[in-house]
């Protein structure tokens, strides 16, 4: 069927600001379905609230807004654009329920708008659980049996009818709390009545526990005449019981029989009938109990997910793309598969390798809480690794997430050593059994431990319910490892001996250069000398849609021990990318921004651009981003095979974040050519002796500071410069490990638990500017000239790490002076260093004095940020300049002046993880950013606020309570909150301080004093907005308390005196203006002037 | 014991040998397929094959008798990537190493298959030997060349020797079954739908068939270019029009000859469970299971009206399907496989449309 001629302007949602749970796999849909409805002819509108992300680039689609994903705000992008369609497939949850309620609301029938990819109907089918139980009852479908109670007797009832275990899910409760697992009567009697309480609606499902089946997932194609196709299966290593999204995936299965294949792929296309998707996709996920086959449904998602980006990658079909063509009318024959060139999307891929999917995690950022997997997704990213066997890609995977493990263990980093596992203490036996029993994020090693401590695969399976064919694999890996050992004694002079055979095989079970170096006694060096001595090299195979059936076009590769190498490198003038490895706090798709960008540079050069990443949620993992991608993890050894074999002029390192950067001096001392700033003046950055030199020299002011490597050290540091002190590990990211200590027992702590951090580097120790303003600066220079993209200036105070502060652009509060003097030091040091490409500087201003606190000469997060707001593709710009051409040539040479305002804000994971206190300081924990952007300071402030989920109220009652030093500051804000009608509440403390500046306040007692009190007005639903400032180091019981509440019932939670003052500022505009304006990035653009 | 594959081209691949010892020659195909290893080495129509599994893991879930599509299996030598240590699934009888080892298996494990797959597929579907012995390359090479012209005669050893019954339900039609290697699937499928089976030995003459009193006749697929096939297609020649018939995979291809039309040899064959096919004026099509290495030659049936092509390979043009309502037959290239677990292919229910006579299929 040709595509649709009724429709021609098209609305495509995007998912927003990266949260656990949607991430950058969203981009990439997005992205794609972009390119694949401007090939078609249509005219494109996009809306998403994260600027990080490539599909809001201004060339990527005809509009772009950036602008809340909330009803009203696209409801005026709808009254402005008129679009014929909506699709909402691509946008994650966000997206699809964001159509869902414009549905609802009457507002695409009133303005003419279809749903199109799965209609309103179809997604009611998927969502609503009612529904959902009763379509897949009429295709005779299992579905886990239950039902909902609305007290104990009912409970009761059900759960008895249904048996043990069963699963206990409060309704309406944020993000899974609440849930529990009721393993007998008196259980099921305690968790019912606790769980009726929690839920506001007071109702619970009582559904029947499948833990420990077998979790599998199939990814399912259907167009508008019937055509259904299979893009793979993917089966859970972690079986039912840990969220799909934190589980170790494998692609394809590995244990089902081909007549339980048939059988899955025969009910997932009745599945995808039945919901009645007419040109998409869905991901649908079964679970099975592994003694009897008996299948029930888990859920379906009828639309594109994380695991069909997975599922995409995996396989190499695009599925983003095709769901968009189909979207359209168009059916699978009429599509083309462009990874062959030759056939049509009508077809299903099939491989000839293994996918691994691991994830990482953050629980190290939130302490407190438990390193415990369960049915409320915990990771922050993921990696994806291929190899020929379970094993090899496994110990790929490991290696790709950047954990510092380099494999299945035998890395130097086990906790435990094998003298200690061959004679375990009773303890030991314990715990390693616990940690293989409860899933966390490390129990991968923890059934090492198992089976080199004698645990049989049974045991091991009877613990964790892993398919024993997955714990086979691992005691392979383990006895490889243990015959390894046996040569460690055997050496000779620079190189391992290891007999080549051995060495060989090792290879082929993904042992890395660092694991032999390890269990020989040697390093990585060495073995990977005798290695190319010997000739034991990888090849490089194709993922190819096909298993190699037909000649691949457009294929992407991956390393294996084979015998044949098939990468086929040309001989063009090309540029390595080397990406940022799997998202996590700190590091996500911003610098996936940037890689990208630096790909679209080199093309429009004429540069082969060859892209290394291993993260399979980005767009630089898409097939047709650069001329050739590696599927490969981020490692000393994996990165060299690939320059030894494609010989570039060079590589981008600074633009992957922390991950290239890390492996940049070794990769240098290899002799890998790094392009930009040289790897001389990203030291002088880094080293903290070379960086002091280097501000003396220009006269450039930083805070007094110092260095230690023990605590004794440290105390004379601190006393010299005096308390409060930053301090924090040398060469991290995202702040990690960065605290403001008070006094010195604070210090004392801090020495004891850093050491951890990072061993090699030093301490470091910074006077804490109190009070100070903090701004960002992202500037590109060529080493001729430097021109400033943009000064952003922090909402919150120094202290509070600048990626979970928001920024204002251009600055609202700093004088021209200042302005000058930043400037100033920025072209001073970006001359200094010899910058070519992206320099970020951090700067402290305190009584009107500028301190430089940090400087990178790389891309930063904010980059697309600003690349976005002033119109200019810095990292694209970057990129050219790395090959050698100058600003000048590039035509940029003078800084943008923008007459509007934008407003970077963060969002935060706190619901995942339940009793961490909900307050920002020097380590970061934002997951992902959103840009409000509009007019004034108070309208974008607002915006931002509402995209980031911050409901700013308009009415109703504020509870204030906040620090004794503070309390001045705060009069204001409470003064301008019940001058716009507020009722404000307090307790005692700053009641007193509201009250004597004439504020009417209501006083609610302190929890301990009676009720209700502030928890019980929170659940009720009788608090719009709560200011609570943390009381310094010690954090209050009451105040923890407040916080937690707040963020489980999702009230507006401000923990700085300057978030309040701008929030107010918001508030005020909401209030006053009653719409949202909605303007356009390329409108926008067209405003921004060349600053004279 | 290290064991080789080499190619008619000269080409070696080395792997360890994991099932029997010996020296055999065989066509190499591959097949893509992720799972079903049991399956193929049981289907009759690899019968004399070396069979490239291009999955890499192989044996994962086992075996169990019920997988079986015939009663042994017919490869000449399997090659693979590798073979599972343990084998993990609740239905598993035995690992895939005893099953090797009973069914006298010649298996080449740790071979890097993708490379021979793109050799196979740059270079065509040749001969090939694989060997446990210490016969260097030359003298495997020679070895082939002398085989080069050698006879394909499986089908007499495939097919029933005798009539065999499969009763289903007194109300269902007789199906008769030319047996040149029916498979068990097939079976179930048909018996599903209530059908009464009588396998026929592959020589059944053809007025034995017309006499017995069957409503339709299946001609089931099995090896191809075998030499029993000219006189399977001489059968079939003087039965079309006269009873309604369906044909399958090699079934297809002999009603193809015995039309009058050519096969021809595809460069490389279509092995696998991912081959689209649809009808040149639809736009939807079915993901049809496939096995063959010859196809009917498109210009050998242009203009024919008394043939319809009801399908196409969507990938590159080739028949997939021919009906033709005068000569009373139906046929297809691809496998009419359970599209789910006691389910029915489509294809089976129209042949039951096309049947004369009072009694219908149940479902």
């Amino acid at each position: 069927m040709p595509k649709r001629k009724d429709i021609r302007r098209i609305l495509i949602i995007g998912s927003g600001p990266i949260v656990i749970g949607q991430a950058c796999e969203f981009d990439y849909s997005g992205s794609q379905a972009c390119k694949a409805l401007r090939e078609e002819g249509y005219f494109t509108i996009l809306v998403n609230s994260n600027p990080a992300t490539i599909m809001t680039d201004p060339n990527m689609a005809d509009v772009t807004y950036i602008e809340p994903l909330t009803v009203d705000a696209v409801t005026e992008i709808i009254k402005k654009e008129k679009p014929d369609a909506i699709l909402p497939t691509l946008g994650g949850q966000t997206g699809l329920n964001l159509a869902y309620f414009l549905m609802k609301k009457g507002i695409l029938k009133k303005y003419g708008v279809e749903s199109i990819g799965a209609d309103v109907s179809a997604i009611s089918r998927a969502e609503d659980r009612e529904l959902f139980k009763k379509a897949m009852q009429e295709i005779g479908i299992g579905v886990p049996n239950s039902g909902i109670a609305r007290n104990v007797e009912e409970g009761m009832k059900i759960g008895l009818g249904i048996g043990f275990p069963l699963i206990l899910r409060p309704a309406y409760t944020l993000g899974g709390s609440g849930g529990s697992i009721a393993y007998n009567k008196e259980e099921l009697e305690a968790f019912l009545a606790k769980g009726l309480e929690i839920s506001p609606v007071h109702q619970i499902l009582v559904e029947q526990s499948v833990l420990g089946w077998k979790e599998i997932e199939f990814e399912v194609m259907r167009d508008c005449v019937d055509n259904v196709i299979m893009i793979t299966s993917m089966e859970n290593v972690d079986p039912m019981g840990v969220h799909t999204g934190d589980s170790i995936v494998v692609a394809p299965s590995q244990t089902l029989t081909a007549e339980e294949y048939v059988k899955f792929v025969n009910l997932s296309k009745k599945i995808i009938r039945k919901i009645d998707i007419r040109g998409g996709g869905a991901n649908i996920q079964f679970a099975q109990n592994p003694d009897t086959g008996e299948i029930v449904i888990i859920e379906v998602n009828p639309r594109l997910s994380r695991s069909s980006a997975l599922a995409s990658k995996a396989t190499g079909f695009p599925i983003a793309r095709v769901a968009t063509k189909l979207a359209v009318g168009l059916t699978l024959p009429e599509v083309l598969n462009e990874v062959t060139g030759i056939t049509t999307s009508f077809f299903e891929p099939t491989v000839d390798y293994c996918v691994f999917k691991i994830c990482r995690f953050t629980f190290e950022k939130f302490p407190g809480t438990k390193r415990i997997l369960n049915t409320s997704m915990k990771a922050v990213g993921e990696a994806m690794s291929i190899g020929r066997n379970f094993r090899e890609a496994l110990q790929k995977g490991i290696r790709s997430t950047e954990t510092r493990r380099f494999g299945f263990g035998s890395d130097g980093r086990d906790k435990f050593d094998d003298v200690s596992l061959k004679t375990p203490s009773e303890d030991m036996i314990a715990e390693i059994k616990e940690r293989i029993r409860v899933p966390g994020d490390d129990r991968l090693f923890y059934i090492r431990y198992g089976l080199k401590m004698g645990l049989t695969n049974d045991e091991i399976y009877e613990l964790s319910k892993i398919d024993r064919w997955f714990i086979d694999n691992l005691r392979e890996i383990v006895e490889a490892e243990e015959e390894i050992k046996k040569h460690r004694n055997e050496k000779k002079d620079d190189e391992i001996r290891l007999p080549e055979e051995l060495l060989l095989k090792a290879k082929k079970f993904g042992f890395s250069d660092i694991q032999l170096a390890f269990l020989l006694n040697s390093t990585e060096n060495n073995v990977r000398k005798t290695r190319k001595k010997n000739n034991i090299t990888p090849s490089y195979k194709l993922v190819d849609t096909c298993g190699g059936e037909f000649k691949a076009k457009r294929p992407y590769y991956y390393s294996t021990y084979e015998t044949k190498d098939e990468s086929k490198p040309s001989d063009k003038k090309k540029v390595l990318i080397l990406g940022g490895g799997p998202n996590r706090i700190g590091q996500g798709i911003e610098f996936d921004y940037c890689c990208c960008h630096a790909s679209y540079a080199l093309k429009e050069e004429g540069v082969e651009s060859i892209m290394i990443n291993c993260n399979p949620e980005t767009v630089s993992t898409d097939y047709d981003t650069s001329d050739k991608l590696y599927f490969e993890p981020l490692t000393v050894e994996d990165v060299m095979n690939i320059v030894d074999i494609e010989k570039p002029i060079g590589a981008i390192v600074q633009f992957g974040g922390q991950t290239p950067l890390n492996i940049s001096g070794p990769l240098f001392a290899a002799g890998l050519n790094i392009l930009g700033t040289s790897p001389d003046s990203i030291d002088i950055a880094e080293d903290r002796k070379r960086f002091q030199q280097m501000l003396k020299k220009l006269k450039l002011k930083q805070p007094e500071n110092g260095t230690a490597t023990s605590f004794d050290e440290a105390k004379v540091v601190a006393e010299r410069i005096s308390y409060p002190v930053v301090v924090r590990p040398s060469y991290v990211l995202g702040g990690r490990a960065m605290e403001i200590v008070y006094d010195e027992k604070g210090l004392a702590d801090y020495m004891a638990k850093a050491v951890e951090a990072s061993p090699e580097r030093p301490i470091l120790i910074d006077k804490f500017l109190e009070d100070a303003i903090e701004v960002d600066v992202d500037a590109i220079a060529d080493g001729e000239t430097c021109v400033i993209g943009g000064i952003m200036e922090h909402i919150e105070e120094a202290g509070i790490h600048s990626g979970d502060s928001a920024m204002v652009l251009p600055p609202h509060t700093l004088g021209k002076d200042i302005i000058e003097t930043i400037k100033n030091n920025t072209y001073a040091m970006a001359m200094e260093l010899k910058v070519k490409g992206l320099m970020n500087v951090q700067y402290a201003v305190k009584n009107n004095i500028v301190y430089i606190l940090e400087v990178n000469p790389r891309a930063s997060r904010t980059v697309p940020f600003v690349s976005k707001v002033i119109g200019v593709p810095l990292a694209k710009l970057a990129t050219k300049i790395m090959l050698g051409l100058t600003l000048k040539e590039l035509g940029f040479t003078k800084e943008k002046a923008i007459n509007f305002v934008a407003v970077k804000e963060s969002v935060f994971p706190f619901i995942r993880f339940p009793g961490v206190d909900a307050i920002l300081g020097p380590e970061m924990k934002s997951t992902g950013e959103v840009m409000g952007i509009d007019a004034t300071f108070g309208a974008a402030y607002a915006k931002s606020q509402i995209a980031a989920g911050q409901n700013l109220p308009v009415k109703g009652n504020v509870f204030i309570s906040v620090k004794n030093q503070d309390k001045r500051n705060i009069i204001f804000v409470a003064k301008k909150l019940a001058d716009l009608g507020f009722k404000i509440m307090a307790t005692s403390g700053t009641a007193e301080a509201l009250e004597n500046s004439d504020i009417d306040v209501v006083v609610l007692p302190k929890l301990h004093e009676g009720r209700p009190n502030i928890l019980d007005l929170i659940k009720d639903a009788k608090v719009s907005m709560i200011i609570n400032t943390p009381s310094g180091k010690a954090t209050k019981e009451d105040e923890l308390k407040i916080r937690a509440h707040a963020i489980l019932y999702n009230i507006p939670l401000i923990t700085t005196v300057s978030g309040a003052q701008a929030s107010v500022n918001g508030i005020e505009n909401l209030i006053k203006k009653k719409t949202i304006s909605v303007t356009s990035l390329q409108e926008y653009n067209k405003k921004i002037k060349n600053q004279k | 014991m290290k064991a080789k594959l080499v190619l008619e081209n000269g080409d070696c691949y080395e792997g360890i040998s994991i099932g029997s010892p010996g020296e055999r020659i065989g066509e190499v195909v591959l097949n893509t397929a992720v799972v079903g290893y049991q399956e193929m080495m049981t289907d009759p129509a690899n019968a004399g094959k070396i069979l490239v599994l291009t999955y890499p893991l192989i044996g994962n879930y086992g075996v169990a008798s019920k997988f079986n599509e015939s009663r042994r299996c017919w490869l000449s030598a399997l090659v693979i990537k590798e073979a599972s240590r343990i084998y993990s699934n609740y239905q598993a009888e035995g690992s895939f190493k005893d099953f090797l080892k009973k069914e006298d298996v010649l298996t080449v494990s740790e071979v890097d298959t993708r490379t021979l797959a793109v050799d196979i597929r740059d270079n065509g579907e040749m001969l090939g030997i694989v060997s446990t012995e210490n016969t260097g390359k030359e003298g495997l090479l020679k070895k082939i060349k002398a085989a080069a012209n050698y006879k394909k005669d499986y089908i007499k050893d495939i097919s029933v020797k005798k009539p065999a019954e499969i009763k289903s339900s007194s109300s269902g039609p007789d199906i008769a079954i030319l047996d040149i290697g029916m498979l068990n699937s097939f079976i179930k499928q048909l018996k599903t739908l209530g059908c009464n089976l009588t396998l026929l030995p592959y020589d059944t003459p053809a007025d034995d068939i017309k006499k017995s009193g069957a409503d339709g006749l299946i001609i089931s697929g099995g090896p191809e270019n075998d030499v029993s096939l000219p006189k399977v297609s001489e059968t079939v020649k003087s039965l079309l029009g006269k009873i309604p018939m369906l044909g399958i995979s090699t079934g297809h291809e002999v009603i193809a000859t015995a039309l009058g039309a050519k096969l021809k040899k595809l460069g490389i064959g279509h092995h696998g469970v991912n081959y689209p096919a649809k009808s040149p004026d639809r736009l939807k099509g079915e993901i049809t299971v496939q096995n063959h290495s010859f196809v009917v030659d498109g210009a050998s049936v242009k203009g024919r009206k008394d043939i319809t092509i009801t399908s196409r390979n969507v990938n590159d043009g080739s028949i997939e399907g021919m009906e033709s309502r005068s000569l009373k037959f139906i046929s297809c290239q691809y496998y009419p496989a359970s599209p789910g677990f006691d389910e029915v292919n489509e294809i089976y229910r129209r042949f039951l449309k096309t049947l004369s006579g009072v009694r219908h299929a149940k479902a």
